[in-house]
């Protein structure tokens, strides 16, 4: 048990936060419910960084930091698929990807710029290249890029024979749960760092106690998220990444009800980027069938799963 | 980052579990029940914890020269989680090798340590920690008991409340006030308990038999030497106490063995095919988890050397929720088979989940301090 980071992942994340920091610069940007990173997505291809699962030095432990970070930022690109689900696959596949669950007609963030789909439908899994015109933009509440598959029957799809569906779940999640921590945390500070310097009744918001055990207590979840996660990532077992996917997005609701609480106003404004990251987690805290879903997986894990039951 | 055990670590477990195996009796359910604080919990940690110290397991932590054997800090938190998830069998002794001994150890004078840290070593000390007043509970700073330097000597006047174990202890971890109000006007004495001018009096309570009590001092006149370290220094000395005290109870580990009980009990009368039972017990086992890693972060801080930060707040936050999630599924699923006195075990956590957040420190200091140190917000309303 040791909870240090090595000197190579640390190496790792310094760059990526120099990636991410650039980035980050003009926060806001033009009012939008989001902005598609394009140049951040060069800026990653050119990096080299989505590949860190095939160094063994970094792997997933590496892939969910990154994602974690690069989550933060007010801008969005596609980082889960590329770099924890496709290393799964025997092909390489072209980027950037979207990942389809279920049903191959449900909206799919990433899907108007993807150049590839991999869809998971119980224990199958399938591929397909896209050309332009086979996913279509749609209009969407989240703060994605969202889109459908224009006819998804018609696609050439290649069934997958490894990795089996569960594994390739197992590496989404871990990436759900890491996007969750990002979004979560840069929320948090964007609070935070609000209700420091907003003042009401002479004071600032952030020094009555009604806001800070609220505050608090949503650390303390996404705190718990943080590190279940990297556990998750670095065992990959079933019962941790559970547990790690469904207490984060357990964790979505209380922490986006009282971070939009605590901004007021402000935060229904599309000029402060709060709702890039809680609109984001809206999506992703119902993805692979949400928290009651990823609990019950880990009863499974944890205690026998019941007579009859799938793999999930 | 590493988050699996070694096989060293692994391999102490098992001494512990194998330990536990051969030396708690078969109706031990029964006799924890009531918790660390029992009569016969306190009888029967004087047996355990020798075996213990026999063993190597009951004080590695410490230096050799106190008996111990300078293991690391996550060799001693692994017997310790093990040891509470089975019940606590080292009883009230738990607090010895958690933070009094290591205190003692850092702070007290030469004599100190010879009179007080060869019997915990030996696993036959029993203390108790006169902290929380009438006036003086969040607010320990405002405590009143005084003690009054009378030459080389000091007259010991007040009283203490919600003290655990002083009905069996031998010696009392004890605040009193030297000086003025406030922080530094605070002391520390190490009292024997058996002192004439103390009275102890048992609280009877929802928590289980012989927890709580009022601790009352008459006129009590002690020896200067009993004072650890000096007038005015007990305010750092216990923050640095408490930053071992708040994640040294694995409290998680408890509520998920008896999460894991439940089940099986569940399983056993064929209702944990319902899906809703299902989430709601992966809800409790990830607060216990969330819990669980939390806390070890803070043991990992500490076993690299690392200052104490808030980490020790979140942890205590995460682990009253685990506390209080397992508490929730065994009201809503169990009934009477947690509540009542057919499974002693279930009992023993339906009883001791509602002080989860308030011994060793309320919940809402926790999210204070979580607020100032952790989120950096503003302590004090600025005009």
């Amino acid at each position: 048990m040791n909870f240090e980071a090595s000197e190579d992942l640390r190496a790792f994340m310094s760059a990526v936060e120099r990636l991410a920091a650039h980035r980050a610069i003009g926060l806001s940007g033009p009012a939008a419910r989001f902005r598609y990173g394009s140049d951040l997505a060069q800026e990653l291809e050119a990096s080299g960084f989505l590949d860190c699962m095939s160094v063994d030095e970094l792997g997933s432990l590496a892939a969910a930091s990154m994602i974690i970070e690069l989550s933060r930022l007010p801008e969005c690109v596609e980082v889960v698929a590329a770099s924890l689900v496709a290393p799964q696959l025997p092909l390489q596949v072209p980027r950037p990807l979207a990942l389809l669950w279920d049903d191959r007609r449900r909206p799919a963030r990433f899907l108007p710029m993807a150049r590839a789909v991999i869809a998971v439908r119980g224990e199958i899994v399938e591929f397909a290249e896209l050309r332009d015109g086979d996913a279509v933009e749609i209009v969407s509440s989240f703060a994605y890029p969202m889109g459908v598959l224009r006819e998804p029957d018609a696609l050439e799809w290649q069934v997958l024979d490894r990795p089996d569906a569960s594994a390739l779940r197992t590496h989404w999640r871990i990436g759900i749960a890491s996007e969750l921590v990002g979004c979560l945390g840069a929320g948090l500070d964007a609070v935070v760092d609000y209700v420091k310097e907003r003042r009401q009744f002479g004071r600032p918001l952030g020094s009555f106690q009604a806001i800070q055990h609220r505050l608090a207590e949503c650390a303390t979840l996404i705190e718990g998220a943080r590190w279940l996660t990297l556990k998750a990532a670095d065992t990959a077992s079933p019962i941790d990444v559970a547990v790690a996917i469904g207490h984060a997005q357990q964790a979505t609701a209380k922490v986006c009800h009282d971070l939009h609480q605590f901004m007021g106003a402000m935060g229904l404004t599309l000029e402060h980027p709060l709702h890039r990251w809680t609109y984001r987690a809206r999506l992703l805290r119902a993805e692979l069938g949400g928290a009651e879903h990823h609990f019950s997986i880990a009863a499974d894990a944890a205690w026998g799963s019941p007579a009859g039951a799938h793999a999930r | 980052m590493d988050f699996r055990w070694s096989a060293e670590q692994d391999a102490l477990r098992e001494r512990v579990r194998s330990l536990l195996r051969r030396e708690l009796p078969d109706d031990w359910d029964a006799l924890c029940r009531h918790g660390p604080g029992s009569k016969e919990q306190t009888e029967f940690s004087l047996r355990f914890c020798p075996k213990l110290a026999e063993a190597g397991l009951l004080v590695p932590h410490w230096p050799r020269q106190w008996g111990g054997d300078d293991r690391p800090a996550w060799e001693h938190f692994i017997i310790g989680e093990e040891l509470w998830a089975a019940g606590e069998p080292r009883g009230p002794q738990y607090m010895n090798v958690n933070f009094i001994g290591q205190t003692i150890i850092r702070f007290g004078s030469e004599a100190q340590k010879h009179h007080y840290l060869p019997e915990m070593a030996a696993g036959q000390a029993i203390w108790c920690q006169g902290f929380s007043e009438p006036s003086a509970g969040s607010d320990l700073a405002a405590l009143r008991t005084r003690a009054e330097p009378r030459g080389d000597r000091y007259l010991i006047n007040g009283s203490k409340v919600w003290t655990s174990y002083a009905g069996l202890a031998k010696h009392c971890f004890l605040l009193a006030r030297t000086g003025d109000s406030g922080r530094s006007g605070i002391a520390i004495f190490l009292v024997p308990m058996d002192t004439p001018g103390i009275t102890v009096r048992p609280i009877p309570s929802l928590i289980g038999d012989g927890d709580i009590h009022e601790v009352f001092f008459d006129d009590v006149d002690v020896p200067a030497d009993c004072r650890l370290g000096e007038e005015g220094q007990a305010w750092s000395i216990i923050g640095w106490a408490l930053s071992h005290e708040r994640v040294g109870i694995a409290r998680y580990a408890f509520s998920r063995r008896v999460l894991d009980r439940m089940v099986r009990s569940l399983q056993q009368d064929g209702r944990f095919d319902d899906p809703i039972v299902r989430f709601r017990a992966g809800q409790a086992l990830a607060a216990c988890e969330a819990a669980r890693i939390l806390v070890y972060r803070v043991v990992d801080q500490r076993a690299r050397g690392l200052p104490p930060d808030a980490g020790s707040n979140l942890a205590r936050v995460a682990v009253i929720a685990a506390d209080h999630a397992v508490a929730d599924f065994g009201n809503d699923f169990l009934g009477d088979s947690y509540s009542g006195t057919a499974f002693p075990l279930h009992l023993a956590h339906h009883e001791r989940a509602i002080a989860a957040g308030i011994a060793s420190g309320a919940a809402e200091i926790q999210l204070n301090l979580v607020a100032f140190n952790h989120l950096g917000l503003p302590r004090e309303a600025r005009a």
